[in-house]
Protein backbone atom coordinates (compact mmCIF):
# COMPACT_ATOMS: atom_id res chain seq x y z
CA UNK A 1 0.00 0.00 0.00
CA UNK A 2 1.66 2.98 -0.94
CA UNK A 3 1.34 6.49 0.38
CA UNK A 4 -1.07 7.73 -2.46
CA UNK A 5 -3.34 4.90 -1.20
CA UNK A 6 -3.31 5.80 2.40
CA UNK A 7 -3.98 9.14 1.78
CA UNK A 8 -6.92 8.09 -0.33
CA UNK A 9 -8.60 5.67 2.34
CA UNK A 10 -8.07 8.59 4.62
CA UNK A 11 -9.84 11.29 2.29
CA UNK A 12 -13.26 8.95 1.80
CA UNK A 13 -13.46 8.68 5.84
CA UNK A 14 -13.57 12.55 5.92
CA UNK A 15 -16.75 13.96 7.29
CA UNK A 16 -19.13 14.63 4.37
CA UNK A 17 -22.61 15.67 3.81
CA UNK A 18 -25.07 16.19 1.19
CA UNK A 19 -27.07 19.59 1.08
CA UNK A 20 -30.08 20.10 -1.01
CA UNK A 21 -31.37 23.34 -2.56
CA UNK A 22 -34.39 23.74 -3.32
CA UNK A 23 -37.04 26.29 -3.84
CA UNK A 24 -39.12 28.48 -6.45
CA UNK A 25 -37.72 29.48 -9.36
CA UNK A 26 -35.71 32.71 -9.38
CA UNK A 27 -35.32 32.00 -5.57
CA UNK A 28 -31.55 32.35 -6.29
CA UNK A 29 -30.53 29.07 -5.64
CA UNK A 30 -27.96 28.55 -8.13
CA UNK A 31 -26.72 32.50 -7.39
CA UNK A 32 -26.16 31.28 -4.24
CA UNK A 33 -23.97 28.18 -5.07
CA UNK A 34 -22.40 30.09 -7.29
CA UNK A 35 -21.08 32.86 -5.12
CA UNK A 36 -20.66 30.81 -1.82
CA UNK A 37 -17.69 28.73 -4.30
CA UNK A 38 -16.79 31.92 -5.77
CA UNK A 39 -17.69 32.15 -8.74
CA UNK A 40 -18.86 34.86 -11.65
CA UNK A 41 -22.83 35.20 -11.13
CA UNK A 42 -23.18 37.75 -13.48
CA UNK A 43 -23.95 35.43 -16.22
CA UNK A 44 -26.43 32.45 -14.15
CA UNK A 45 -29.80 31.76 -16.10
CA UNK A 46 -32.51 29.39 -15.04
CA UNK A 47 -31.25 26.24 -14.25
CA UNK A 48 -32.80 23.51 -16.70
CA UNK A 49 -31.72 20.46 -14.85
CA UNK A 50 -29.45 20.83 -11.87
CA UNK A 51 -26.06 21.55 -10.57
CA UNK A 52 -23.98 19.77 -8.07
CA UNK A 53 -20.75 21.38 -6.41
CA UNK A 54 -18.62 19.69 -3.75
CA UNK A 55 -16.45 22.09 -1.90
CA UNK A 56 -14.24 21.90 1.47
CA UNK A 57 -15.53 24.30 4.43
CA UNK A 58 -14.56 23.69 7.85
CA UNK A 59 -12.87 20.12 7.15
CA UNK A 60 -16.54 18.99 6.01
CA UNK A 61 -16.90 18.03 2.28
CA UNK A 62 -19.89 19.30 1.14
CA UNK A 63 -22.10 18.17 -1.74
CA UNK A 64 -24.19 20.96 -2.91
CA UNK A 65 -27.05 19.57 -5.28
CA UNK A 66 -29.01 22.82 -6.72
CA UNK A 67 -31.88 21.78 -8.62
CA UNK A 68 -34.20 23.97 -10.50
CA UNK A 69 -37.13 25.46 -9.58
CA UNK A 70 -39.51 26.03 -12.45
CA UNK A 71 -43.05 24.35 -12.16
CA UNK A 72 -42.17 21.67 -14.66
CA UNK A 73 -39.39 20.65 -12.66
CA UNK A 74 -40.80 20.49 -9.12
CA UNK A 75 -42.14 16.80 -9.93
CA UNK A 76 -38.31 15.90 -10.54
CA UNK A 77 -37.74 16.98 -6.82
CA UNK A 78 -38.36 13.86 -5.57
CA UNK A 79 -35.38 12.35 -7.31
CA UNK A 80 -32.70 13.79 -4.68
CA UNK A 81 -34.22 13.30 -1.35
CA UNK A 82 -32.48 10.16 -0.63
CA UNK A 83 -29.51 10.76 2.54
CA UNK A 84 -30.27 14.04 2.36
CA UNK A 85 -28.59 15.80 5.51
CA UNK A 86 -29.67 18.99 4.89
CA UNK A 87 -32.04 20.84 2.99
CA UNK A 88 -31.66 24.68 2.25
CA UNK A 89 -35.22 26.33 1.08
CA UNK A 90 -34.43 29.40 -0.63
CA UNK A 91 -37.20 32.26 -0.71
CA UNK A 92 -37.15 35.37 -3.31
CA UNK A 93 -38.07 37.72 -0.35
CA UNK A 94 -39.14 40.35 -2.70
CA UNK A 95 -41.48 38.15 -4.92
CA UNK A 96 -44.86 38.68 -2.60
CA UNK A 97 -46.91 37.61 -5.35
CA UNK A 98 -45.64 33.56 -4.93
CA UNK A 99 -45.42 33.67 -1.11
CA UNK A 100 -48.04 31.55 -0.77
CA UNK A 101 -47.01 29.21 -3.14
CA UNK A 102 -43.30 28.76 -1.79
CA UNK A 103 -45.38 28.54 1.52
CA UNK A 104 -47.65 25.33 -0.25
CA UNK A 105 -44.30 23.94 -2.00
CA UNK A 106 -42.29 23.80 1.72
CA UNK A 107 -44.87 21.87 3.62
CA UNK A 108 -45.13 19.62 0.93
CA UNK A 109 -41.85 18.86 1.02
CA UNK A 110 -41.55 18.67 4.68
CA UNK A 111 -43.91 15.85 4.69
CA UNK A 112 -41.42 13.95 2.54
CA UNK A 113 -40.45 11.06 4.16
CA UNK A 114 -36.55 10.54 2.95
CA UNK A 115 -36.28 14.20 4.12
CA UNK A 116 -37.01 13.08 7.89
CA UNK A 117 -33.90 13.41 9.17
CA UNK A 118 -32.90 16.17 7.59
CA UNK A 119 -32.15 19.88 8.74
CA UNK A 120 -33.64 22.93 7.29
CA UNK A 121 -32.28 26.08 6.65
CA UNK A 122 -34.26 28.82 5.13
CA UNK A 123 -32.41 31.37 3.21
CA UNK A 124 -34.58 34.85 3.30
CA UNK A 125 -32.28 35.92 -0.13
CA UNK A 126 -32.52 39.24 -2.05
CA UNK A 127 -31.98 41.42 1.11
CA UNK A 128 -30.15 44.01 -0.86
CA UNK A 129 -33.57 44.37 -3.09
CA UNK A 130 -35.50 47.81 -1.48
CA UNK A 131 -38.50 45.76 -1.80
CA UNK A 132 -37.68 42.79 0.34
CA UNK A 133 -39.75 41.25 3.05
CA UNK A 134 -37.67 41.15 6.62
CA UNK A 135 -36.91 37.99 7.61
CA UNK A 136 -39.82 37.93 10.64
CA UNK A 137 -42.42 38.51 7.85
CA UNK A 138 -41.25 35.63 6.03
CA UNK A 139 -41.22 33.41 8.99
CA UNK A 140 -44.74 34.40 9.70
CA UNK A 141 -45.56 33.90 5.89
CA UNK A 142 -44.67 30.88 5.68
CA UNK A 143 -45.56 29.23 9.04
CA UNK A 144 -42.30 28.42 9.92
CA UNK A 145 -43.20 28.25 13.86
CA UNK A 146 -45.74 25.11 12.90
CA UNK A 147 -42.77 23.33 11.74
CA UNK A 148 -42.06 20.33 14.62
CA UNK A 149 -40.51 17.82 12.70
CA UNK A 150 -37.39 19.12 11.70
CA UNK A 151 -34.67 21.78 13.03
CA UNK A 152 -35.23 24.41 11.30
CA UNK A 153 -33.56 28.07 11.35
CA UNK A 154 -34.37 31.36 8.87
CA UNK A 155 -31.36 33.35 8.09
CA UNK A 156 -32.08 36.60 5.67
CA UNK A 157 -29.18 36.92 3.46
CA UNK A 158 -28.21 38.62 -0.10
CA UNK A 159 -26.23 35.83 -2.72
CA UNK A 160 -25.53 39.36 -5.11
CA UNK A 161 -23.28 40.35 -2.06
CA UNK A 162 -22.95 37.43 -0.06
CA UNK A 163 -24.12 38.71 3.03
CA UNK A 164 -24.71 35.90 5.68
CA UNK A 165 -24.48 32.77 3.28
CA UNK A 166 -21.50 31.61 5.65
CA UNK A 167 -23.16 32.25 8.97
CA UNK A 168 -26.40 30.06 7.76
CA UNK A 169 -24.09 27.36 6.52
CA UNK A 170 -22.49 26.91 9.07
CA UNK A 171 -25.30 27.01 11.24
CA UNK A 172 -26.45 24.11 9.08
CA UNK A 173 -23.14 22.33 9.21
CA UNK A 174 -23.60 22.82 13.60
CA UNK A 175 -26.73 21.15 13.83
CA UNK A 176 -25.96 18.16 10.92
CA UNK A 177 -22.35 17.81 12.58
CA UNK A 178 -24.08 17.50 16.21
CA UNK A 179 -26.65 15.32 14.96
CA UNK A 180 -24.85 12.72 12.89
CA UNK A 181 -21.08 12.62 13.65
CA UNK A 182 -22.09 12.22 17.68
CA UNK A 183 -20.15 8.91 17.13
CA UNK A 184 -16.51 10.53 16.88
CA UNK B 1 61.57 -23.45 -5.24
CA UNK B 2 60.69 -23.18 -1.81
CA UNK B 3 59.85 -19.88 -1.34
CA UNK B 4 57.81 -19.73 -4.49
CA UNK B 5 56.49 -22.63 -3.57
CA UNK B 6 55.65 -20.90 -0.43
CA UNK B 7 54.62 -18.28 -1.71
CA UNK B 8 52.27 -20.34 -4.25
CA UNK B 9 50.82 -22.12 -1.19
CA UNK B 10 50.63 -18.73 0.87
CA UNK B 11 48.61 -17.53 -2.60
CA UNK B 12 46.92 -20.31 -2.47
CA UNK B 13 45.73 -20.69 0.96
CA UNK B 14 45.06 -16.82 0.63
CA UNK B 15 42.90 -17.42 -2.47
CA UNK B 16 41.25 -20.18 -0.81
CA UNK B 17 40.29 -17.73 1.98
CA UNK B 18 39.46 -14.99 -0.17
CA UNK B 19 36.89 -17.65 -2.14
CA UNK B 20 35.61 -18.37 0.97
CA UNK B 21 34.84 -15.44 2.01
CA UNK B 22 33.55 -14.70 -0.71
CA UNK B 23 31.21 -17.28 -0.73
CA UNK B 24 30.30 -15.87 2.65
CA UNK B 25 29.68 -12.86 2.00
CA UNK B 26 27.26 -14.03 -1.34
CA UNK B 27 25.36 -16.57 1.23
CA UNK B 28 24.79 -13.89 3.57
CA UNK B 29 23.98 -10.94 1.36
CA UNK B 30 21.46 -13.76 -0.31
CA UNK B 31 19.64 -14.27 2.94
CA UNK B 32 19.31 -11.02 3.49
CA UNK B 33 17.63 -10.37 0.25
CA UNK B 34 14.99 -13.68 0.99
CA UNK B 35 14.98 -11.94 5.11
CA UNK B 36 13.67 -8.50 3.09
CA UNK B 37 11.47 -9.91 0.99
CA UNK B 38 9.96 -11.92 3.18
CA UNK B 39 9.71 -9.14 5.46
CA UNK B 40 8.22 -7.57 3.07
CA UNK B 41 5.63 -9.97 1.91
CA UNK B 42 4.69 -10.25 5.83
CA UNK B 43 4.40 -6.55 5.84
CA UNK B 44 2.15 -6.42 2.91
CA UNK B 45 0.35 -9.48 4.32
CA UNK B 46 -0.38 -7.77 7.62
CA UNK B 47 -1.59 -4.46 6.23
CA UNK B 48 -4.30 -5.60 3.49
CA UNK B 49 -7.46 -6.50 4.79
CA UNK B 50 -9.69 -9.67 4.17
CA UNK B 51 -11.79 -7.42 2.68
CA UNK B 52 -9.38 -5.81 0.11
CA UNK B 53 -8.79 -8.70 -1.64
CA UNK B 54 -9.62 -9.37 -4.94
CA UNK B 55 -10.87 -12.89 -4.67
CA UNK B 56 -12.92 -11.33 -1.92
CA UNK B 57 -14.73 -9.18 -3.80
CA UNK B 58 -15.17 -10.72 -7.21
CA UNK B 59 -16.73 -13.94 -5.32
CA UNK B 60 -19.09 -11.31 -3.03
CA UNK B 61 -19.89 -9.05 -6.49
CA UNK B 62 -21.08 -12.59 -8.34
CA UNK B 63 -23.05 -13.89 -5.58
CA UNK B 64 -24.94 -10.53 -5.19
CA UNK B 65 -25.42 -10.34 -9.23
CA UNK B 66 -26.68 -13.50 -9.07
CA UNK B 67 -28.76 -12.61 -6.20
CA UNK B 68 -30.49 -9.85 -8.03
CA UNK B 69 -30.77 -11.52 -11.37
CA UNK B 70 -32.90 -14.43 -9.34
CA UNK B 71 -34.90 -11.72 -7.95
CA UNK B 72 -35.60 -10.14 -11.39
CA UNK B 73 -36.00 -13.58 -13.30
CA UNK B 74 -38.19 -14.47 -10.70
CA UNK B 75 -40.75 -11.39 -11.71
CA UNK B 76 -42.07 -13.03 -14.47
CA UNK B 77 -45.68 -14.25 -13.82
CA UNK B 78 -45.58 -13.03 -11.07
CA UNK B 79 -48.95 -10.94 -9.61
CA UNK B 80 -48.36 -7.17 -8.51
CA UNK B 81 -48.08 -7.00 -5.22
CA UNK B 82 -44.82 -9.82 -5.60
CA UNK B 83 -43.45 -7.48 -8.56
CA UNK B 84 -43.33 -4.40 -6.38
CA UNK B 85 -41.92 -6.03 -3.34
CA UNK B 86 -38.96 -7.67 -5.61
CA UNK B 87 -38.47 -4.63 -7.69
CA UNK B 88 -37.86 -2.61 -4.79
CA UNK B 89 -35.72 -5.49 -3.11
CA UNK B 90 -33.38 -5.52 -6.55
CA UNK B 91 -33.42 -1.64 -6.38
CA UNK B 92 -32.23 -1.43 -3.00
CA UNK B 93 -29.87 -4.12 -3.59
CA UNK B 94 -28.25 -3.10 -6.77
CA UNK B 95 -28.14 0.37 -5.10
CA UNK B 96 -25.68 -1.38 -2.09
CA UNK B 97 -23.77 -3.33 -5.15
CA UNK B 98 -22.91 0.06 -6.45
CA UNK B 99 -21.60 1.35 -3.03
CA UNK B 100 -19.65 -2.06 -2.57
CA UNK B 101 -18.29 -1.26 -6.00
CA UNK B 102 -17.42 2.40 -5.43
CA UNK B 103 -15.32 1.22 -1.79
CA UNK B 104 -13.61 -1.30 -4.03
CA UNK B 105 -12.23 1.02 -6.48
CA UNK B 106 -9.62 1.74 -4.45
CA UNK B 107 -7.65 -1.67 -5.04
CA UNK B 108 -9.35 -2.73 -8.21
CA UNK B 109 -7.82 -2.73 -11.82
CA UNK B 110 -9.37 -0.86 -14.78
CA UNK B 111 -10.26 -3.73 -15.91
CA UNK B 112 -12.00 -4.98 -13.12
CA UNK B 113 -13.80 -2.02 -12.52
CA UNK B 114 -15.01 -1.51 -15.81
CA UNK B 115 -16.30 -5.01 -15.55
CA UNK B 116 -17.97 -4.54 -12.68
CA UNK B 117 -19.30 -1.42 -13.76
CA UNK B 118 -20.65 -2.62 -16.89
CA UNK B 119 -22.14 -5.56 -14.96
CA UNK B 120 -23.96 -3.34 -12.88
CA UNK B 121 -25.15 -1.26 -15.40
CA UNK B 122 -26.89 -4.40 -17.36
CA UNK B 123 -28.46 -5.10 -14.27
CA UNK B 124 -30.02 -1.51 -13.65
CA UNK B 125 -30.96 -1.78 -17.42
CA UNK B 126 -32.95 -5.06 -16.91
CA UNK B 127 -34.67 -3.82 -13.96
CA UNK B 128 -35.53 -0.71 -15.88
CA UNK B 129 -36.90 -2.92 -18.43
CA UNK B 130 -38.94 -5.56 -15.80
CA UNK B 131 -40.15 -2.13 -14.54
CA UNK B 132 -41.48 -1.00 -17.61
CA UNK B 133 -42.96 -4.18 -18.51
CA UNK B 134 -44.15 -5.24 -15.59
CA UNK B 135 -45.64 -2.10 -14.00
CA UNK B 136 -47.00 0.29 -17.11
CA UNK B 137 -49.82 0.86 -15.85
CA UNK B 138 -48.15 2.29 -12.71
CA UNK B 139 -45.87 4.32 -14.82
CA UNK B 140 -48.73 6.10 -16.56
CA UNK B 141 -51.00 6.49 -13.87
CA UNK B 142 -48.42 8.23 -11.97
CA UNK B 143 -47.00 10.97 -15.12
CA UNK B 144 -51.16 11.88 -15.10
CA UNK B 145 -51.66 11.60 -12.01
CA UNK B 146 -48.84 14.52 -11.26
CA UNK B 147 -49.68 16.36 -14.15
CA UNK B 148 -53.52 16.79 -12.44
CA UNK B 149 -52.23 17.42 -8.79
CA UNK B 150 -50.33 19.97 -10.44
CA UNK B 151 -53.01 21.20 -12.90
CA UNK B 152 -55.22 20.85 -9.41
CA UNK B 153 -52.62 22.80 -6.74
CA UNK B 154 -52.53 25.48 -9.73
CA UNK B 155 -56.14 25.97 -9.77
CA UNK B 156 -56.38 25.57 -5.98
CA UNK B 157 -53.77 28.71 -5.62
CA UNK B 158 -55.13 30.69 -8.42
CA UNK B 159 -59.08 29.93 -7.95
CA UNK B 160 -59.73 29.00 -4.74
CA UNK B 161 -58.43 32.29 -2.70
CA UNK B 162 -61.45 34.30 -4.38
CA UNK B 163 -63.97 32.05 -2.44
CA UNK B 164 -62.26 33.07 1.05
CA UNK B 165 -60.68 36.33 0.01
CA UNK B 166 -60.38 39.16 -2.61
CA UNK B 167 -58.99 37.98 -5.84
CA UNK B 168 -55.56 36.12 -4.82
CA UNK B 169 -53.42 39.18 -6.64
CA UNK B 170 -55.27 41.78 -4.39
CA UNK B 171 -55.38 40.13 -1.14
CA UNK B 172 -52.01 39.66 -1.73
CA UNK B 173 -50.97 42.90 -3.04
CA UNK B 174 -52.91 44.52 0.03
CA UNK B 175 -51.68 41.79 2.61
CA UNK B 176 -47.70 42.52 1.43
CA UNK B 177 -46.88 46.26 1.08
CA UNK B 178 -48.79 48.04 -1.42
CA UNK B 179 -46.46 50.77 -1.84
CA UNK B 180 -43.35 48.48 -2.67
CA UNK B 181 -45.17 46.55 -5.49
CA UNK B 182 -48.14 48.51 -8.09
CA UNK B 183 -48.78 48.59 -11.32
CA UNK B 184 -52.11 48.45 -13.21
CA UNK B 185 -54.63 46.12 -12.83
CA UNK B 186 -58.28 44.93 -14.22
CA UNK B 187 -58.40 47.01 -16.84
CA UNK B 188 -59.68 47.36 -20.35
CA UNK B 189 -59.08 48.96 -23.33
CA UNK B 190 -56.80 51.75 -22.02
CA UNK B 191 -53.52 53.80 -22.78
CA UNK B 192 -51.58 53.35 -19.44
CA UNK B 193 -48.15 54.36 -18.68
CA UNK B 194 -46.00 55.49 -15.76
CA UNK B 195 -42.71 57.60 -15.52
CA UNK B 196 -39.73 56.69 -14.19
CA UNK B 197 -40.01 58.65 -10.90
CA UNK B 198 -43.06 55.88 -10.43
CA UNK B 199 -41.61 52.92 -11.13
CA UNK B 200 -37.79 52.59 -10.70
CA UNK B 201 -36.02 50.01 -8.66
CA UNK B 202 -39.70 48.58 -7.65
CA UNK B 203 -41.49 46.14 -8.58
CA UNK B 204 -44.40 46.31 -10.97
CA UNK B 205 -47.42 44.11 -11.17
CA UNK B 206 -49.74 44.19 -14.60
CA UNK B 207 -52.66 42.06 -14.12
CA UNK B 208 -56.50 41.20 -15.51
CA UNK B 209 -55.43 43.86 -18.49
CA UNK B 210 -57.10 43.28 -22.20
CA UNK B 211 -56.72 45.37 -24.97
CA UNK B 212 -54.52 48.22 -23.55
CA UNK B 213 -51.54 49.23 -24.46
CA UNK B 214 -49.33 50.33 -21.35
CA UNK B 215 -45.27 52.10 -21.73
CA UNK B 216 -43.29 52.31 -18.68
CA UNK B 217 -40.54 54.93 -19.25
CA UNK B 218 -38.36 53.77 -16.39
CA UNK B 219 -36.11 50.93 -14.94
CA UNK B 220 -38.14 48.83 -12.38
CA UNK B 221 -36.41 46.02 -10.20
CA UNK B 222 -38.83 43.05 -11.38
CA UNK B 223 -41.99 43.05 -13.90
CA UNK B 224 -44.78 40.72 -13.44
CA UNK B 225 -47.57 40.07 -16.31
CA UNK B 226 -50.31 37.89 -15.34
CA UNK B 227 -53.54 37.45 -17.32
CA UNK B 228 -52.67 39.70 -20.08
CA UNK B 229 -55.05 39.67 -23.31
CA UNK B 230 -54.43 41.22 -26.96
CA UNK B 231 -52.43 43.86 -25.04
CA UNK B 232 -49.24 46.35 -26.43
CA UNK B 233 -46.77 46.42 -23.53
CA UNK B 234 -43.11 48.06 -23.51
CA UNK B 235 -41.12 48.98 -20.85
CA UNK B 236 -37.99 50.50 -20.17
CA UNK B 237 -34.76 48.28 -18.50
CA UNK B 238 -36.07 45.80 -16.16
CA UNK B 239 -32.55 45.17 -13.51
CA UNK B 240 -33.75 41.71 -12.78
CA UNK B 241 -36.53 39.26 -13.69
CA UNK B 242 -39.27 39.91 -16.18
CA UNK B 243 -42.26 36.82 -15.19
CA UNK B 244 -44.68 36.76 -17.70
CA UNK B 245 -47.85 34.15 -16.37
CA UNK B 246 -51.15 33.56 -18.41
CA UNK B 247 -50.94 36.08 -21.41
CA UNK B 248 -52.25 35.73 -24.77
CA UNK B 249 -52.55 37.29 -28.27
CA UNK B 250 -49.95 40.28 -27.37
CA UNK B 251 -46.92 42.09 -28.10
CA UNK B 252 -44.41 42.91 -25.12
CA UNK B 253 -40.66 44.67 -25.55
CA UNK B 254 -38.34 44.60 -22.50
CA UNK B 255 -35.17 44.78 -22.24
CA UNK B 256 -34.28 42.48 -18.56
CA UNK B 257 -31.61 39.92 -16.67
CA UNK B 258 -33.74 37.17 -16.82
CA UNK B 259 -37.48 36.15 -18.80
CA UNK B 260 -39.47 33.38 -17.33
CA UNK B 261 -42.51 33.04 -19.41
CA UNK B 262 -45.39 30.94 -18.41
CA UNK B 263 -48.40 29.50 -19.94
CA UNK B 264 -48.25 32.15 -22.54
CA UNK B 265 -49.42 31.65 -25.93
CA UNK B 266 -49.47 33.35 -29.14
CA UNK B 267 -47.43 36.58 -27.66
CA UNK B 268 -44.63 38.29 -29.34
CA UNK B 269 -41.56 39.78 -27.09
CA UNK B 270 -38.85 42.01 -28.71
CA UNK B 271 -36.68 41.26 -26.06
CA UNK B 272 -33.16 42.32 -24.87
CA UNK B 273 -31.69 39.45 -21.99
CA UNK B 274 -28.49 39.69 -20.56
CA UNK B 275 -29.00 36.40 -18.95
CA UNK B 276 -31.44 33.81 -20.73
CA UNK B 277 -35.16 33.55 -21.35
CA UNK B 278 -37.13 30.63 -20.55
CA UNK B 279 -40.50 28.89 -21.58
CA UNK B 280 -42.43 26.83 -19.54
CA UNK B 281 -45.80 25.52 -20.92
CA UNK B 282 -46.79 28.01 -24.05
CA UNK B 283 -47.14 27.73 -27.43
CA UNK B 284 -46.52 29.91 -30.72
CA UNK B 285 -44.23 32.66 -28.89
CA UNK B 286 -42.13 34.13 -31.05
CA UNK B 287 -39.00 36.26 -29.95
CA UNK B 288 -37.07 39.68 -31.75
CA UNK B 289 -34.43 42.10 -30.78
CA UNK B 290 -35.23 44.80 -28.59
CA UNK B 291 -35.77 47.48 -30.78
CA UNK B 292 -38.39 50.19 -28.52
CA UNK B 293 -36.49 53.61 -27.82
CA UNK B 294 -37.38 56.64 -25.71
CA UNK B 295 -35.44 59.60 -24.99
CA UNK B 296 -34.30 58.08 -21.12
CA UNK B 297 -33.57 54.71 -22.67
CA UNK B 298 -29.66 54.77 -22.01
CA UNK B 299 -30.45 56.60 -18.87
CA UNK B 300 -32.52 54.21 -17.46
CA UNK B 301 -29.70 51.35 -18.74
CA UNK B 302 -27.45 52.47 -16.45
CA UNK B 303 -29.93 52.72 -13.08
CA UNK B 304 -31.13 48.90 -14.01
CA UNK B 305 -26.82 48.26 -14.12
CA UNK B 306 -27.68 46.08 -17.21
CA UNK B 307 -24.91 45.56 -20.24
CA UNK B 308 -26.33 46.85 -23.19
CA UNK B 309 -24.06 45.05 -25.46
CA UNK B 310 -25.30 41.09 -24.35
CA UNK B 311 -28.19 40.24 -25.62
CA UNK B 312 -29.06 36.29 -26.08
CA UNK B 313 -32.94 37.22 -27.10
CA UNK B 314 -32.62 34.19 -29.44
CA UNK B 315 -31.53 31.53 -27.33
CA UNK B 316 -34.60 30.40 -25.04
CA UNK B 317 -35.19 27.33 -23.01
CA UNK B 318 -37.95 25.60 -23.00
CA UNK B 319 -38.47 23.42 -20.10
CA UNK B 320 -41.68 21.77 -21.94
CA UNK B 321 -38.91 20.58 -24.75
CA UNK B 322 -35.92 18.80 -23.33
CA UNK B 323 -34.80 17.00 -26.41
CA UNK B 324 -31.52 18.11 -27.29
CA UNK B 325 -30.77 18.28 -30.59
CA UNK B 326 -34.31 19.24 -31.90
CA UNK B 327 -35.41 22.49 -31.54
CA UNK B 328 -38.33 23.30 -29.42
CA UNK B 329 -41.97 23.85 -31.53
CA UNK B 330 -43.08 26.00 -28.74
CA UNK B 331 -41.03 29.07 -29.96
CA UNK B 332 -39.64 30.68 -32.97
CA UNK B 333 -38.12 34.17 -34.11
CA UNK B 334 -39.81 36.82 -35.74
CA UNK B 335 -38.09 37.00 -39.43
CA UNK B 336 -36.84 40.44 -40.10
CA UNK B 337 -39.47 41.35 -42.36
CA UNK B 338 -42.05 40.81 -39.99
CA UNK B 339 -40.50 42.99 -37.16
CA UNK B 340 -42.14 45.67 -35.93
CA UNK B 341 -40.67 49.05 -36.10
CA UNK B 342 -43.11 51.03 -35.42
CA UNK B 343 -43.93 51.45 -31.86
CA UNK B 344 -46.24 54.86 -31.66
CA UNK B 345 -48.97 54.18 -29.59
Amino acid sequence: MGLLTILKKMKQKEREMRLLMLGLDNAGKTTILKKFNGEDISTISPTLGFNIQTLEHRGFKLNMWDVGGQKSLRSYWRNYFESTDGLVWVVDSADRLRLQDCKQELSTLLLEERLAGATLLVFANKQDLPGALSKEAIREELALDDIKSHHWCIIDCSAVTGENLLSGVDWLLDDIAARIFTAD
Amino acid sequence: MEPAHEFGEETDSAGDNGAAKVQDRLQKRNQARIDDVERRKEEKESQSVAEEKLEYFSSTFKREQMCIEDLLSGCSGADQGVVNQRLEEATIKIVQLQKFLNDSVLFLTQYELRQAQSALQKLQGSLAEIREKALPKKKFAFRARTKVADKVSEQETDSAPPYCTPPADLGEVVRGSSSKLFGFSNMDNQYLTKTSEEINKRDVLLSHLSNCKVRLYGSPSTLHLKHIDKCEILCGPVATSVFIDDCRNSTLSFPCQQLRTHSTTDTQVYLHVTSRAIIEDCHGVSFAPFSWSYPTLEEDFNVSGLNKDSNNWNQVDDFYWLAAGTPSPNWTTIPEADRKTNWDP
